[in-house]
């Protein structure tokens, strides 16, 4: 399983925590939409290239 | 149906986040691949943005909607005054998010 | 049609939509549970009521995370406590997770829209 967080905007403790729990014993990735001008293509290609994306408030 | 494994499903339910969701929508079709959106709740604001006729054009007109009752419920009309880009068979109910889950192999919530 | 697990997390008192998203997503055969972060509860009018005893009838489940859940909703309207670790476990056998509408306010709403 390959998961994929992306976070719209600085994650809270909560989301830290539930973070922590959905990436453990996964391969797990994160993309920062809140930083700077986002490169769409590389959170496409990290979408198609995980099982599963949660996007985060 | 089995999702289509070169197809993304976007659920809008942030009334803030349009320059995203366009973004990663052009980025998809670049991929060559296709985009399935629903709005719903607050985020149907956003059908009054400029940029959502933007999107509306990159997305094949059954893969794109919003959800009317939401639309409504914000005091919006749905018969006078259709969102530019949607015709009213876009007009929706939570049913499309449904079929969104059903097509689409990959998905992000905005 | 395989029935999908949706958890549905709501961090924010005006987002409480979400539960009536996650009936949505009942009535099309999946599986909805609607998450109610940090007591940002909404006013249990009856549609609101009649959603969330539906979502249980269609094997989905409401929850409060974070924040003791009413006890004294209408008969059939049930709210579960679950904590943030129970939450994170159960949701690694989620299909999909909607963080809904936007996150928690800094600030408690001002009496224009406080009731």
């Amino acid at each position: 399983m390959k998961i994929l967080q992306v976070y719209k905007s600085e994650p809270t403790e909560d989301v830290k925590k539930l973070v922590e729990i959905l990436n453990r014993d996964r391969v797990a990735d994160e993309f920062k939409l809140y930083i700077g001008e986002p490169n769409y293509d590389i959170l496409v290609q990290k979408i198609f290239a995980n099982d599963k994306t949660v996007c985060w408030w | 149906m089995a999702a289509d494994p070169n197809k993304l499903g976007i659920f809008v339910t942030s009334p803030q986040h349009m320059r995203h969701i366009l973004g990663i929508a052009k980025a998809a079709v670049r991929a060559d691949k296709k985009v399935m959106v629903f709005f719903t709740f607050k985020s149907i604001h956003l059908t009054k943005n400029p940029l959502f006729y933007e999107l509306s054009q990159l997305c094949a007109v059954e893969d794109i909607a919003i959800c009317a009752d939401s639309y409504i419920c914000e005091g919006f009309d749905n018969v006078n005054d259709v969102p530019r880009g949607l015709i009213d068979k876009q007009m929706r109910t939570q049913a499309f998010h449904g079929a969104i889950l059903d097509e689409c192999a990959k998905y992000i919530v905005m | 049609m395989e029935s999908l697990k949706v958890y549905i997390l709501i961090a924010n008192r005006v987002y409480n939509d979400g539960i009536r998203s996650g009936l949505g997503l009942a009535v099309e055969n999946h599986y909805a549970f609607p998450v109610i972060m940090n007591g940002e509860f909404p006013r249990f009018s009856n549609y609101m009521s009649e959603n969330i005893a539906w979502i249980a009838d269609m094997e989905g489940q409401v929850f409060s995370c974070g924040a003791e859940a009413p006890t004294d909703l209408p008969e059939g309207t049930e709210i579960a406590n679950i904590s943030l670790e129970e939450l994170g476990e159960r949701m690694r056998e989620a299909d999909f997770i909607i963080p809904y509408g936007l996150p928690k306010q800094s600030h408690e709403p001002p009496a224009a829209c406080s009731e």
